[in-house]
């Protein structure tokens, strides 16, 4: 089976600090995978880890031929895959103030050495990002452009690579409402027309909603349950999954279960299940005693990365 | 018709920047009437910050108002110093985001609790301060041991908890929020919102919410006013302008943020082509028609003004 | 694209000039530098250099201690020679050695700063310890040593004084490299695979430049006062007349208690103005480079 990029078991830890601890999921051709999840779930660490850019303590991250990490030309510390790019949660700080958008775009090509036809292949990754006429926001600087025209400068300067895998940190959520959706639009449009797979960072169950194939959820530096997203969003069969989906605001409503407390420290990860502290489920007392007991002694472990969906947790398999 | 706290008519707020005048609230009228919530919506650049900081005059210096803000009774520009301050924290409070930067970092959490009740003398001790700061941690869903810690030990809720009871320490009547749960997770907003709904249900609190998440507001808010470019644009029962929005901006708003598990929405974001107009460079006649998919002709060159739409409800269209 | 980068270099030239121009204290204190700056450079041209020698003054028959009135538009000083011709000669060796010396300590700084602040870790804890060293050290017996043992001339005043005060300007331009790193247009260009050469090149030097070239003019009325003062004590080179070695043999031959005002005043308040029209440009700089010191939203 072929996938683009696929982690295996992969462990960041900081100290004894275990931000990213196990996860195993693969990036299929083609596919927009979420990965959903809150502020200390290691999501972003994660995505950072694929990049290149955070080092990974144990495990594996495997990425297709053509997506294969090539050292980088000077010998310095950064790893960047070519086939593997990036676009950032704001757009206004991954612009650099005292470049044109034409030199932004163009970076890539010439941190690479690529300069065949580069002006030809800067305004096309421009008009692919919706900015056109190409040459009209050449000269420009990004404190001339809006933001949503910035995010989509950040989108070019990642596709002039032609990369296989496009990864999202919270593409969206420091953009206005109304320009949210031509973004996720403009993420859709650029798999459909170049096959391009998206790994998207995201707390927002809403964008997975408009653009996602499958969801994984993320919590306390694992992915506790994985499937295709109509699935996750429609009928989550992990306690939190569950929890997080009826606070959504734009859910068809179903009942409040706001759980208490926030994320625990990721240095002290609860034993058993790590959700255990939280589990309204666990809580309700309406788990058989033997199932109870398992969730506060016994780790459900990763889910498997090559079911159809997986959950972990004790009171769903 | 209940009491009115809050009676603003005809408010126009400008500021002056080195290229010119930039108007950024354009005549915005509304009564909140005691007890009631208003929620306000709109993207960056609508106005929504400027005329909430304009209800409790914290607008910088140089800044033009017009127009009228009657609060509890009182003609807001019309009072001495002394009374704006018996106001702020007394009459109105307000809730900024980003609870880290509104909190002194080198104070105790219940120290910044108390000390609006002391500057104003709604307690009569610093113990009977203590008594009090302890109730209202109890009353945001903090614990008594955390009055004694500093802002970087909180988490972020907690933090958004602290302000809470700051602002409800002099015992308002009216509580500005101004996108209180933006930087916040899922969970965490769920549980802010779920304390300020039950804060409205144990007392007669108003409250104006300000947000650009139009769906948050369907929680706390009796009432929908969605501002485009420095006016409202559409107004109403919160429920009716959610989901029978007439105004072509407030669907765009409304759509923005997926109804999971719709299938229209699957697989199919929606948003507006071009941007939110700059308040110092807005478009001729209706400011939405550059951006709008129902714009005519005639909408370049007239400004609409609100009209019936509903039970209740007024948009500012002329499709309506 | 080269025609696209020449165009843009051109458009922030003039921005950096229509921002400089509409600055009062800007156009003042490049005002008074470019006056002294035609001075200098047409010293041949206004004051003949062989005044300079105590025989050629006594040969022409110049008066002794000359007030203003009596000998030329500055008068003489105890050896017959002309004040004027001093402050003229003066001006060139001052303002030279000001702009030498503040090469040296810019270029330091610069690359102390920017090595330590981007590679960080153990090399620039080591670093910064040199620099603390460095600051804590009293400056003035430091120099009076180095400038001793080294000898007194021009070359060696230069040396001294970009020795002595780069590390001011090294942990300046740390916080601010320090600042830019952290910016998320380092990350992305570091995940398009750049290495630490582009990544200083293209983002770091580029935002820290304006304030290189503001902490620079800043330093040269530093190093013009530093020269003075090494000057003033002795350790100044004897064959070249600057400001300071003006005051120094003022002060040393009476002038003060002859009440020869006329003297002493020409170099002082010449060191003055020049060190304020260097500050006046240095600042307008830094409010240039630096929007959040100028603007007040």
């Amino acid at each position: 089976m072929s996938s683009i990029v696929s982690l295996n078991d992969v462990h960041v830890h900081f100290g004894s600090s275990r931000a990213v601890d196990g996860v195993s999921v693969d990036v299929k051709p083609g596919e927009v995978l979420a990965l959903v999840g809150e502020s200390g779930s290691g999501k972003t660490t994660l995505i950072r880890a694929v990049q290149g850019l955070q080092t990974v303590t144990s495990g594996e991250i495997a990425y297709t031929a053509s997506a294969e990490p090539v050292s980088e030309p000077d010998g310095g510390r950064g790893r960047g895959n070519r086939g593997v790019q990036m676009i950032f949660q704001d757009p206004t700080g991954a612009l650099n103030p005292r470049q044109t958008i034409y030199e932004i775009v163009a970076e890539g090509l010439r941190i690479r050495k690529e300069s065949q036809n580069e002006a030809e292949r800067v305004g096309r990754a421009l008009s692919r990002a919706g900015l056109r006429p190409p040459e009209r926001f050449f000269p420009m600087y990004p404190h001339q452009i809006s933001g949503g025209q910035r995010q989509r400068v950040v989108i070019a300067g990642a596709m002039v690579m032609e990369p296989d895998l496009l990864l999202a940190d919270e593409p969206v959520a420091s953009l206005d409402a109304s320009i949210r959706g031509e973004i996720l639009a403009l993420m859709l449009e650029l798999v459909e027309e170049t096959g391009l797979s998206i790994l998207v960072v995201t707390h927002d169950l809403g964008l997975a909603w408009n653009i996602a194939d499958r969801v994984a959820v993320m919590y306390l530096g694992r992915i506790v349950e994985l499937g295709p997203t109509e699935q996750i969003l429609g009928e989550p069969r992990h306690p939190y999954t569950r929890a997080l989906l009826s606070v959504v605001p734009e859910t068809t409503r179903m009942e409040q279960q706001i759980l208490i407390g926030e994320i625990p420290d990721s240095r002290r990860i609860p034993v058993g299940c790590r959700f255990h502290p939280r589990c309204p489920l666990l809580q309700s007392g309406t788990l058989a005693a033997e199932v109870a007991s398992r969730c506060t002694t016994e780790d459900p472990g990763p889910v498997d990365m090559n079911a159809d969906s997986a959950a972990a947790c004790w009171a769903v398999t | 018709m209940n009491q009115l706290v809050l009676s603003v008519k005809d408010l126009a707020i400008t500021y002056h920047s080195a290229s010119g005048p930039v108007p950024a609230v354009r005549g915005v009228s509304f009564d909140l009437a005691v007890g009631d919530s208003l929620g306000l919506a709109g993207e960056s650049g609508c106005g929504k910050s400027t005329l909430a900081n304009a209800l409790l005059r914290l607008l910088p210096d140089g800044t033009t108002t017009s127009g009228e803000v009657m609060i509890d009774g009182q003609d807001l520009f019309a009072l001495s110093p002394g009374g704006l301050r018996a106001v702020r924290w007394t009459t109105g409070a307000i809730v900024f985001q980003g609870a880290l930067h509104a909190l002194n970092p080198v104070q105790t959490a219940g120290r910044q609790v108390r000390e609006p009740m002391l500057i104003h003398h709604t307690v009569g001790s610093e113990d009977e301060a203590r008594v009090r700061s302890r109730q209202l941690f109890e009353r945001v869903g903090l614990p008594a041991n955390q009055l004694d810690a500093y802002p970087h030990q909180l988490s972020g809720g907690q933090r958004q908890r602290v302000l809470i009871a700051m602002a409800l320490a002099c015992d308002p009547q009216l509580l500005i929020a101004d996108e209180p749960t933006t930087a916040l997770d899922l969970m965490v907003q769920a549980q802010v919102l779920a304390l300020i709904a039950e804060l409205r249900r144990e007392s007669s609190l108003s409250l104006i919410f300000i947000t650009h998440d139009l769906s948050v507001l369907t929680y706390v808010a009796d009432h929908l006013a969605i501002m485009y470019a420095g006016k409202i644009v559409e107004e109403g029962p919160s429920l009716s302008v959610f989901q029978n929005a007439t105004h072509p901006y407030t669907r765009a708003l409304a759509a923005a943020f997926p109804t999971i598990g719709d299938p229209s929405s699957r697989l199919a974001p929606s948003g507006l082509a071009g941007d939110p107009p700059t308040p110092g460079a807005l478009p001729s006649g209706c400011p939405f028609h550059p951006r709008c998919p129902l714009a005519e002709d005639r909408c370049q060159t007239a400004e609409p003004d609100l009209r019936p739409a509903g039970p209740g409800q007024r948009a500012a269209c002329v499709l309506v | 694209m080269t025609s696209l980068a020449m165009q843009r270099r051109r458009a922030t030239a003039g921005r950096v000039l229509a921002q400089f121009r509409s600055s009062k204290p800007g156009v003042i204190g490049f005002s008074v530098l470019l006056l002294f700056v035609v001075i200098a450079l047409a010293a041949p041209l206004l004051a003949d250099v062989r005044e300079l020698n105590p025989v050629f003054a006594r040969a022409s028959g110049n008066p002794q201690w000359a007030s203003p009135g009596e000998f030329g538009a500055l008068g003489t000083d105890h050896l017959r020679r002309s004040v004027w011709v001093q402050f003229v000669w003066g001006s060139r060796v001052s303002l030279f050695v000001g702009l030498a010396a503040t090469i040296l300590t810019i270029s330091i700084g610069s690359v102390v700063g920017i090595v330590s602040g981007f590679v960080g870790g153990r090399l620039d804890a080591f670093l910064m310890r040199i620099t603390e060293w460095f600051l804590v050290i009293p400056f003035l017996p430091l120099a009076i040593v180095l400038a001793s043992i080294l000898g007194r001339n021009v070359w060696n005043i230069i040396l001294v004084i970009g020795v002595t005060s780069w590390p001011s300007t090294a942990r300046l331009l740390r916080a601010q490299v320090l600042t830019v790193k952290q910016r998320l247009f380092v990350d992305r260009s570091r995940s398009l695979g750049a290495g630490n050469g582009h990544l200083v090149a293209r983002h770091i030097l580029p935002n820290v430049s304006g304030l290189i070239l503001a902490n620079a003019t800043l330093a040269v009325p530093i190093s013009i006062l530093t020269e003075t003062t090494l000057s003033f004590l002795g350790l100044g080179d004897p064959s070249s007349p600057s400001w300071g070695k003006t005051l120094e043999e003022a002060f040393v031959n009476g002038a003060m208690v002859r009440n020869a005002w006329w003297y002493f005043l020409p170099a002082g308040l010449g060191i003055l103005v020049v060190v304020l029209a260097f500050t006046l440009i240095g600042r307008t700089l830094e409010e240039i480079a630096d929007p959040r010191l100028g603007q007040s939203r």
